[in-house]
């Protein structure tokens, strides 16, 4: 119990943060109760209600989010289940988004509801697929990172599509506690409230369910009952919060992180202790953004620094998950059917794929209707459709490579340049050449995904391997790579100026600015990665099997995985340019060309290549049409494309 | 309506395209970026295609786009097989568009013009803008016209609004209701009063960034300005402003000095300038008003 006592340090420094903004407003002249507002000067005012309710709401939001988390990861028996990483956060955002834009009648009647429906359609969603495999935990946060993904991937692009005119929504998005009067904190005290009680009177039936689902049916509990009333609660408390502040991440996850350092075991310990910590973490992160605007930085939103705590907080708290799993629940999957004749099939989809890229060449839509090129027209459209075509094709097919090598490098199935966070490192490369670089051109850009992509790789691999995790656990690494990224990328946003814009073109941008060196470039990168591909199938092969088995084959499989690590960082950074961190075709074409029967290493590679190309075409062409002339983000449609079939996987996985 | 998906040939599409623009050989402008969009219509060459042209119609109104000007799409990608159906003689692009430049030149020549630089006035960038573009597309004496005729608006609104040379203005856009943007020295607005002889009450300068909004409080240390509000807030804001204990401490809305203005294109050229300096005038002659 006396680990409890060193939480006062930090309550002692997000307290005195705290006084240095409130003496720097008002001195020590301070307002007497009850606030009248007649009475008062100003600065009195501004500190009675503008910093007082800001430090009160810091603590409830932080105290709601901590208990949220603790909740989702009593009842989900997992230690690193929170609002964050099941998508929950990131579908209040999405629905408030849409809210915002297409029906800004919806939000006069307040965020809540809204929030708090967009964030149990994720829920739904996440539970769905993770009832399918007995809530095994890491299924759980990978479905709820992608959820997530996704959601905020859609959010971001409609924000963007709004411009600079909707500054609720940035603001929104951004997080930030500023307040200018009591009405937040009696809202989200009310709520806190309503939850501590609910959880209160949850601690007993969630203590039967701990020893497992058989006892507690046993003992006459409603089981499916406990659980749906747990989550519905934690739900309610992270979207209450979202509505009323925004988007704070991974506060969830660091309170019951800490807690649990802190020594607690029982479910009702872990829920208080994770609540003073959660609010405790909020108010520090808050004094220090008000510190830093107090010595004149640029003000920023404090939920873009929580953000930056959630990546390596995960995958701190990956050995935690050792043995957490039920054996069994994750399984790879395996017996597909041979192709008869794979040359055949290869041979048909290479065909298939030349085909529409014939068609798309001389087809395309013109204001007022649909038109077919006729040879003058042609001539002038060839040098700027060609390279869009092939571009987008190329980057399709090495993603497809890429994640082909990746799941056979990792044996599991759902491995991805996504979820390896191989992506989420080649949008930080390509982050940091824009400010590190004056102006960087295409070649630079393209050096700093390549080497962001395989650093970040290099990471997770080396991460793993020294842990000896099963290939779940490199997943979740990977995602916590990502989840890093991506709130990088949200702060690089904060800075706001030339720079930033060149990021938020890239994030939004489509092929249609692809060269045709770049795409010449992209063919190349798809050329080098197929060689390396066809020198190295004998690790392609027997690496799926294991190290136990490649070692007494003996393959070297240290220099295999770097070799393949860097192949693979290639190709994602090379097509990470044109289509930007997410598509999830490294995802769906392996498994695709898997399914067809295209079991041998090669076979997989070629025609996950192809299937790559052919999706990434597809998407391409949908997002120029689907709006014409206003051409969507390709990465965008590609995700649109890819997120359901993946989800739908995740929920055929079963058994 | 019902589109009409019947197949077109491009051709023909092009051989159309020039029957609905003037006769003559007034030069064909394809116009990116909004303020050089604006230049353009100002020196009355009024672009045949404009990107984001939904958007443009909503939000800043003023000054007009015709109907028949063909929407380019996005300005961030914009649809370059269009462009290169309109067939423009000049493309207008401005520095936020530099990564894509070399992409337009394969079309027609660009005209980049910088209207924006962080602590740096735009309005006299703005009025250069207009002499660069006229003599881009040979019509000189139309921005020597433009010109004076602009200077002659911005002289004589400066002398009706000399009796509010008295107090400091505070031009802001609310965004939500905690926080809000202000416009500095370096803002289109900022700059124009300032050419109006008025004093910003903002020193440092404009925070335009992605995510940078200033909490509302920063209002408190301008006690004596004036409030202007450009474009009007969000309803939920509105409402939310309502109640706020902080905003009706603030002193300009305490004392009854909030103004409001219509929407206007925060990154226009001289006819939003223009168009600032009427709605200002109109706005401060016909007294303070409660936006929440």
């Amino acid at each position: 119990m006396t680990r409890i006592l060193t939480l006062l340090p930090a309550l002692f420094a997000a307290g005195l943060l705290w006084l240095l903004a409130a003496h720097a407003l008002a001195g020590w002249n301070w307002p007497t109760l009850p606030f009248k507002a007649e009475a008062m000067t100003l600065d009195q005012i501004r500190l009675a209600f503008g910093l007082m309710p800001r430090g009160a709401i810091a603590l409830v939001a932080g105290a709601m989010l901590g208990l949220s988390g603790a909740i989702l990861q009593v009842v989900l028996r997992n230690p690193v289940a929170d609002p964050t990483t099941l998508g929950i956060q990131s579908g209040a955002q999405l629905a408030l988004v849409l809210g915002t834009v297409v029906a800004p009648g919806i939000m006069e009647h307040g965020r809540w509801p809204v929030a708090v429906s967009g964030a149990a359609a994720a829920a739904l969603l996440v539970m769905a697929i993770g009832a399918r495999r007995a809530f095994a935990p890491v299924t759980m946060v990978i479905a709820g990172m992608l959820v997530g993904m996704t959601a905020s991937a859609i959010a971001t692009a409609i924000t963007l599509s709004q411009g600079e005119y909707l500054l609720s929504l940035v603001i929104w998005n951004g997080g930030s506690l500023v307040q200018q009067d009591w009405s937040g904190v009696r809202a989200l005290t009310a709520v806190l409230a309503g939850g501590a009680l609910a959880a209160g009177l949850l601690v007993r039936p969630l203590r039967v369910l701990s020893l497992g689902v058989e006892g507690a049916r046993g003992l006459g509990l409603n089981v499916a009952a406990i659980r749906l009333l747990a989550v519905t609660v934690a739900l309610v408390l992270a979207a209450a919060v979202s509505a009323e502040v925004g988007l704070i991440a991974f506060v969830g996850l660091a309170g019951p992180a800490v807690a649990r350092v802190l020594g607690a075991t029982g479910s009702g310990r872990l829920m208080v202790l994770s609540a003073v910590a959660g609010a405790l973490l909020l108010s520090l992160s808050d004094g220090l953004v008000l510190a830093m605007a107090g010595l004149g930085a640029e003000s920023f939103p404090t939920g873009a620094l929580t953000g930056l705590i959630g990546g390596p907080l995960l995958i701190a708290l990956l050995p935690r998950l050792r043995g957490a799993t039920p054996p069994g629940e994750e399984r790879a999957e395996s017996g597909y059917r041979r192709a008869r004749r794979p040359t055949a099939l290869l041979a048909g989809l290479a065909f298939a794929i030349l085909l529409a890229g014939a068609v798309l060449l001389v087809v395309g839509r013109v204001p007022g209707g649909w038109a077919l090129l006729d040879r003058e027209s042609f001539a002038t459209f060839l040098p700027m459709r060609l390279p869009r075509l092939i571009g987008a094709t190329a980057a399709g097919a090495a993603l497809g490579m890429a994640g082909a090598i990746l799941q056979r490098l990792t044996a599991n199935p759902l491995a991805s340049p996504e979820v390896l966070g191989v992506s989420g490192g080649a949008a930080l490369g390509y982050a940091l050449a824009v400010f590190l670089v004056a102006a960087p051109g295409m070649g630079t850009l393209a050096g700093g995904t390549m080497t962001g992509g395989m650093v970040a790789l290099t990471v997770v691999a080396s991460f793993a391997r020294r842990r000896r995790m099963p290939p779940e656990r490199i997943l979740l690494a990977g995602i916590a790579v990502s989840a890093l990224a991506s709130a990088v990328l949200a702060a690089i946003m904060a800075v706001g100026d030339a720079r930033s814009f060149l990021v938020l073109a890239w994030l939004s941008g489509s092929a249609a600015a692809v060269t045709p060196a770049g795409a010449a470039g992209l063919c190349a990168v798809v050329a080098l990665v197929l060689a390396m591909a066809f020198s190295t199938r004998r690790w392609l092969g027997i690496l799926p099997l294991g190290d136990g088995v490649a070692a007494g084959l003996g393959i070297p499989t240290g220099q295999a995985r770097l070799a393949l690590v860097a192949v693979s960082g290639i190709a994602v950074g090379g097509a990470t340019i044109l289509v930007g961190p997410l598509s999830f075709v490294g995802l769906m074409a392996p498994h695709m060309s898997r399914r067809m029967g295209l079991v041998s290493p090669l076979g997989h590679l070629a025609g996950a290549a192809l299937i790559g190309g052919g999706l990434m075409l597809a998407a391409d062409f949908g997002a120029r049409m689907a709006g014409f002339p206003y051409e969507l983000p390709l990465g965008l449609f590609a995700s649109l494309i890819g997120a359901p079939w993946l989800i739908g996987l995740m929920m055929r996985r079963a058994r | 309506m019902i589109r009409r998906r019947t197949f077109l040939t491009a051709a023909g599409i092009l051989l159309a395209a020039p029957l609905q623009l003037r006769a003559g050989s007034a030069p064909r402008l394809a116009a990116i970026d909004w303020a050089m969009m604006e230049t353009a219509i100002a020196l009355g060459h009024v672009p045949v295609a404009g990107a984001e042209l939904i958007r443009y119609r909503a939000d800043v109104k003023e000054p007009k786009i015709p109907d028949e000007v063909v929407d380019l799409g996005l300005r961030g990608s914009p649809n370059y097989e269009l462009l290169q159906l309109v067939r423009p003689d000049l493309i207008l692009s401005s520095p936020y568009y530099t990564q894509y430049r070399s992409r337009l030149e394969t079309i027609a020549p660009v005209l980049s013009l910088t209207f924006f630089v962080r602590g740096e006035a735009p309005l006299p960038r703005a009025f250069v803008a207009l002499g660069d573009l006229a003599n881009a597309i040979d019509d000189a004496p139309a921005a020597a016209r433009v010109g004076e005729a602009a200077e002659a608006a911005l002289d004589a609104a400066a002398a009706r609004l000399a009796p509010f040379r008295d107090r400091p203005i505070a031009l802001v856009d609310i965004g939500d209701a905690r926080h809000m943007r202000m416009f500095g020295f370096d803002s289109l607005f900022g700059s124009t009063l300032a050419r109006l002889g008025l004093t910003n009450a903002r020193s440092q300068p404009t925070a335009f960034g992605f995510m940078a909004p200033v909490p509302m409080e920063v209002l408190a240390d301008m006690p004596e300005a004036r409030l202007v509000v450009i474009g009007p807030p969000p309803l939920a804001a509105r409402r939310a402003l309502a109640r706020s204990v902080l905003w009706h401490a603030l002193p300009p809305v305490a004392q009854n000095r909030v103004h409001a203005l219509p929407g206007l294109n925060p990154f226009g050229a001289v006819p939003t300038a223009l168009r600032f300096a009427a709605e200002l005038e109109h706005a401060l002659t016909s007294g303070p008003t409660t936006i929440a």
